[in-house]
């Protein structure tokens, strides 16, 4: 609800001021300023999950600010590994590099080689000199009930076009506590735009004291759809609920605040800050990045 | 501290020693309204068959000023003299009288007539020089109206903003920084009661109408010990009380708004006996001024579509009555005014301000005036918007009640005291949200808050020797915050986010923290000889109210919170010393120099991606930090002849340092302006014509970039690196305005003029901020965007009238 706040409040202002600036000849124009990106950070990006699939962890170094992304410098000379804390010997998981600044590691549930609910896991990274830590829990996630298909009649904003939507049917666990990255793929396309991005804090948001049943509209529905494209037959939607944790959902809220702090009310911009820390303490390594480990379920529904 | 406390309390009790002396008092008043006139200076000189005992032998002359309700007293030895009255816009008076008892002796001054044969403007007779005020500016609304305007219509806050020592962070900002201080530590004061946002249309326009305006003082150092609360500044909007003889209209059409005032006497004239009654004064008067905008109208051709049915205006109503009789004197006056803007099933907002005052003045005896007032203040802003078929409504209130009580007490030609205090009580309605559809009605929000503030003060003038003169006061001040509602507390590291530890709820009136400061205050002037001086002040300022705002400008939205259990008093210490110097030729100037030196505790500041809106847990996102800001302010005023106006230049840096933003190091403040040049000038050619002109050049403000950027998940993440806050300034701003006025042939009953002017006259594009956006047509590339609110030369016309 706050972060609905904040949205609508930036919104009608820059609506409201454009109408004034219209007025008085107001104008946005683009201008050339000259940043430097002195120190590259180290930028760890891994979220590892604990589904069969292949995980990657990638390692990379920051850009200029005006660079074009994707032109990131891979680190290809690393060790990474995940260790699993929780069994009575610590289990080590190395995930070996493959292409462009890519660690992979593929699960092995033959050989017992998979991530399990409840453990804690530590991630190392060693590139040169530095050696890279971070720590995380993997939660349990909730279950999908069912995928439920809706038609709307799209009649402006937010929903512009006439057509099917999906509603996510599921419960958040019980108990406060629990955090979910809600992912949607469109014919296993990920819908990755910043705008829907899309985490919850139990039903929702803690602070409204929410928790146990439906996850709350604007997840459940409004995070799941573009409503600038309504779903056709044949094609494809499958939700995922990846578990989080507390600070991987601030973490991710502040991605999401950067990337629209814009315009005329912006706030200062302010660094991300990383759960990944450096053990070398005399060097001072600007890292960049976050480590999480997820539990996830899916469903999936093919448009009729 | 305790040292300069019984300092302050020697100086304030020394030389309260009395003679056999006479007391002359009474009101200075304009001759054709009856209007009171504050800070007027009275010059009381022996004529030379007096001779004046040598222990109460000031000066050359005596000297004394009316306070703000135009009353004066001035105690002296017997004998006969000469009364010189100088006040702003008044012709110099003189009379002699003879003083032998105790008398009371109201002056009236005839003002001064534009269009009649050459009368210039005559400046206050260093006014500047020999006051004890420093750091101190007025501007009367006669001034206000001569500079030239935004879109032609005269603005107080604008007008202020062309005074040394204040800068603005931009068009469209609300509200104006003083001596590298935020806006809201500025006490904006109309008729006693503060004013929470000046604001009309995100600054564009204050919410003071210049019609009701009689005068404005800009306190930036040296505060007196009457004024309280904020740490930079005091700005003193009086309004007029209207005139007491004749009905009197004006009024004006714009561009933007239209206005008009109506004022006159309310009751019959007291004497019966005379026989032309318009002649003689009522016992009470009114003024009633109101302005509205029709910017709604105007910008319908211009909006989208789906905006068609926007309401988009501002009005505001000031109205004041008063009443005399023998020793007292009755106001009571109320402004309201409020901004609507309304997109038709989008979204509305709504802010404003409303005050009520109520104030007594009573003469005790010749030498004791008293005040006696009671207000009401309140600002309000709701917000409502719609996302299909869900409505929800927001809204955010501070409400104060205060009485206060100030005595004026002129004890003898060396001392006059003044003393008083104050109490006020703050209800805070920090968010209040309700959700409304067909079949949800949500109701959530935020726990009021409530405050008591206590005050009290007492100051000194002490004029030693007619060369040198102190000012030395002290105010202690209290701020009770107290029940009911909720208390929160965190455990805290330095520089990070507070982690709940508990909560409670209050009982009503239960005090939760309790905080008392002594605020000395300390002024003193050096007579170097009649045209120059040397003056000095030291204040320390107290806070208890803070505007809590993180983005670039200040918007009616900010939410101002009460000093908390976690949000410790606002302190501020300022030294400042200044030389001024007068010359008095055929053309007269005032000039001075002043450098000063402010340290600030307790800055609020946030942390990275704080939530400011709806947030329970907003103290946690708080984080406090130091800050200092110094710098030297120069001012010329050429105030006789045809062209008349200012210069004035300063150059200062306002800074801070928290403890987790910028990685500890200082960092300039938002508002941070190395060099600010304002030019003001206006040229007389004739009684028909008139021009002005105005330039401002300051530098750009700093601003925070984005150095680099990283993927995660295939989102980017953007970021500034380290020691990375306020990195980049944004390009400088200049900008001038000219403006011609066109004054018709003045019949015996009407009187008007047209005003053409233009604003951003060579069309800069100053930036008002310099923020970051992705090209769509070609993702994963940033850009940078200026935005300019005004992107170009704004030409207006208006029509002024009176009758």
């Amino acid at each position: 609800m706050k972060f609905l706040f904040n949205q609508i409040q930036r919104n009608s202002f820059i609506i409201l001021l454009s109408g004034l600036a219209t007025f008085l000849a107001g104008c946005e124009d683009v201008i050339q300023v000259d940043v430097v990106n002195k120190s590259p950070k180290i930028v760890v990006d891994a979220f590892v999950n604990n589904t069969l699939d292949t995980q990657t962890i990638k390692l990379t170094r920051s850009i200029g600010y005006f660079d074009s992304t994707g032109s990131e410098p891979a680190i290809t000379q690393a060790q990474v590994a995940v260790v699993d804390q929780s069994t009575s010997f610590p289990k080590l998981f190395v995930f070996n590099h493959t292409a462009n600044g890519k660690y992979q590691f593929l699960p092995n549930p033959v050989t017992g080689d998979t991530f399990s609910i409840g453990h804690d896991y530590a991630l190392l990274v060693v590139i040169g000199s530095d050696t890279l830590v971070s720590f995380s829990t993997l939660n349990p996630t909730t279950t999908i009930d069912s995928l439920r298909l809706v038609d709307v009649e799209g009649n402006g904003p937010p929903i512009n076009t006439t057509g099917k939507y999906v509603e996510l049917m599921a419960k958040d666990r019980k108990g406060p506590g629990d955090f979910y990255w809600v992912k949607t793929f469109r014919n296993d396309s990920f819908l990755n735009n910043i705008s829907q991005l899309n985490i919850s804090a139990d039903m929702g948001n803690t602070s409204r004291g929410q928790d146990g049943d439906l996850f709350i509209y604007p997840v459940r529905y409004n995070g799941v759809n573009d409503f600038s494209r309504s779903f056709k037959s044949g094609e494809t939607v499958r939700i995922e609920i990846h578990s989080i944790n507390a600070i991987a959902f601030a973490w991710f809220n502040l991605v999401v605040s950067e990337n629209q702090n814009g315009g005329l009310f912006a706030t200062p911009p302010a660094n991300i800050f990383t759960n990944v820390v450096s053990f070398n303490p005399n060097k001072k390594t600007a890292i960049g990045g976050f480590f999480c480990m997820s539990a996830v379920t899916a469903a999936s529904v093919t448009i009729p | 501290m305790q040292r300069i406390i019984s300092f302050l309390f020697f100086i304030i009790t020394i030389g309260l020693l009395s003679a056999q002396n006479v007391t002359i008092s009474g009101y200075i008043k304009d001759s054709t309204t009856r209007e009171t006139i504050g800070k007027a200076q009275i010059v009381v000189t022996p004529v030379k068959t007096t001779t004046i005992p040598s222990d109460t032998k000031v000066s050359p002359d005596f000297r004394a000023s009316t306070n703000g309700y135009g009353f004066y007293s001035i105690t002296i030895p017997q004998g006969k003299y000469t009364i010189q009255i100088i006040a702003p816009s008044y012709p110099p008076f003189a009379q002699t009288i003879t003083a032998k008892a105790n008398e009371e002796i109201n002056f009236l001054l005839i003002p001064e007539v534009e269009g009649v044969g050459t009368v210039i403007i005559r400046s206050k007779r260093n006014n500047n020089v020999k006051s004890l005020d420093i750091s101190t500016q007025s501007i009367n609304g006669q001034t206000i109206k001569k500079i030239p305007a935004f879109l032609g219509e005269a603005d107080v806050i604008k007008s202020i903003q062309l005074l040394p020592g204040v800068t603005t962070v931009g068009e469209g900002a609300s509200g104006f920084n003083v001596r590298g201080g935020s806006i809201d530590q500025n006490l904006v004061l109309m008729d006693e009661a503060p004013v929470f946002n000046s604001a009309h249309l995100f600054g564009f326009f204050s919410i003071f109408n210049p019609d009701a305006v009689k005068d404005v003082e800009l306190v930036k150092g040296g505060i007196p010990a009457n004024y309280g609360g904020r740490l930079s500044s005091t700005l003193d909007v009086k309004s007029r009380d209207g005139n007491k003889r004749a009905f009197q209209a004006n009024g004006g059409i714009g561009t933007i708004f239209s206005r008009l005032t109506l004022e006159g006497p309310l009751a019959k004239p007291e004497s019966k006996k005379l026989l032309k009654p318009r002649s003689t004064p009522a016992k009470s008067s009114f003024m009633i001024s109101g302005r509205r905008s029709y910017i709604d109208v105007l910008a319908k051709p211009f909006l989208p579509d789906n905006l068609a049915g926007s309401q988009f205006y501002f009005y505001d109503l000031t109205a004041k009555a008063n009443y005399s009789y023998k020793r007292d004197n009755i106001f009571i006056s109320t402004y309201i005014g409020d901004d609507v803007f309304k997109a038709a099933g989008l979204f509305g907002v709504k802010w404003g301000n409303s005050t009520v005052t109520t104030r007594w003045n009573h003469v005790f005896n010749k030498r004791l005036f008293s005040n006696f007032t009671y207000y009401y203040s309140r600002y309000r802003y709701n917000l409502e918007f719609t996302n299909r078929d869900v409505t929800f409504n927001w809204k955010s209130n501070i409400v104060n009640n205060s009485a206060k009580v100030d005595f004026n007490y002129f004890y003898n030609p060396k001392n006059t005291i003044a003393f008083g205090a104050q109490s006020t009580h703050y209800r805070f309605i920090p968010g209040e949200a309700v959700a409304k559809s067909a079949t949800l009605n949500l109701k959530f929000g935020l726990p009021d808050r409530y405050a008591l503030e206590n005050a009290i003060y007492i100051s000194n003038d002490w004029n030693a020797n007619g060369k040198f003169s102190i000012r030395a006061g002290i105010r202690v001040s209290q701020f009770m915050y107290m029940g009911p509602g909720k208390v929160y507390l965190f455990n805290r590291e330095p520089g990070k986010q507070g982690i709940l530890d508990s909560m409670y709820s209050t009982e009503k009136g239960q005090i939760v923290a309790n905080y008392i400061n002594p605020e000395p205050r300390l002024g003193f002037k050096y007579q170097l000889n009649n045209n120059s001086s040397i003056k000095g002040g030291y204040n320390r300022m107290v806070q208890n109210l803070h505007l809590i705002s993180n983005t670039a400008a200040s918007v009616p939205f900010d939410v101002w919170q009460p000093t908390t259990n976690n949000i410790k008093p606002e302190i501020a210490d300022q030294i400042a010393l200044g030389y001024f110097k007068n010359f008095n030729g055929k053309h007269e100037f005032e000039t001075s120099i002043e450098g000063y030196y402010k340290t600030l505790q307790n800055q609020v500041d946030y942390i990275d991606g704080a939530s400011l809106l709806l947030n329970e847990l907003l103290e946690a996102d708080l984080l406090t930090g130091i800050g200092r800001a110094y710098g030297i302010e120069a001012y010329v005023k050429k105030s006789s002849g045809n062209l008349t106006g200012w210069v004035s230049y300063t150059l200062s840096r306002s800074e801070r340092q928290v403890v987790g933003i910028n990685d500890g190091n200082w960092y300039a403040n938002r508002f941070d302006r190395l060099h600010n040049l304002y030019v003001v000038s206006q040229y007389k050619l004739n009684n028909k014509w008139e021009f002005a002109a105005n330039f401002v050049f300051s530098t750009g403000t700093p601003a925070t970039f984005y150095t680099g950027q990283y993927t995660v998940q295939g989102y980017v993440v953007p970021d500034a690196g380290s020691n990375a806050r306020n990195n980049v300034r944004n390009p400088d701003y200049h900008r001038l305005d000219l403006s011609v006025t066109y004054t018709r042939k003045k019949t015996k009953k009407f009187e008007s003029n047209w005003v053409i002017s233009c604003y951003n006259v060579y069309n800069r594009r100053n930036p008002f901020s310099i923020y970051f956006a992705t090209n769509f047509q070609n993702k994963g590339q940033n850009e940078a965007i200026r935005y300019s609110v005004i992107g170009a030369a704004i030409p207006s016309i208006s029509y002024n009238f009176k009758f």
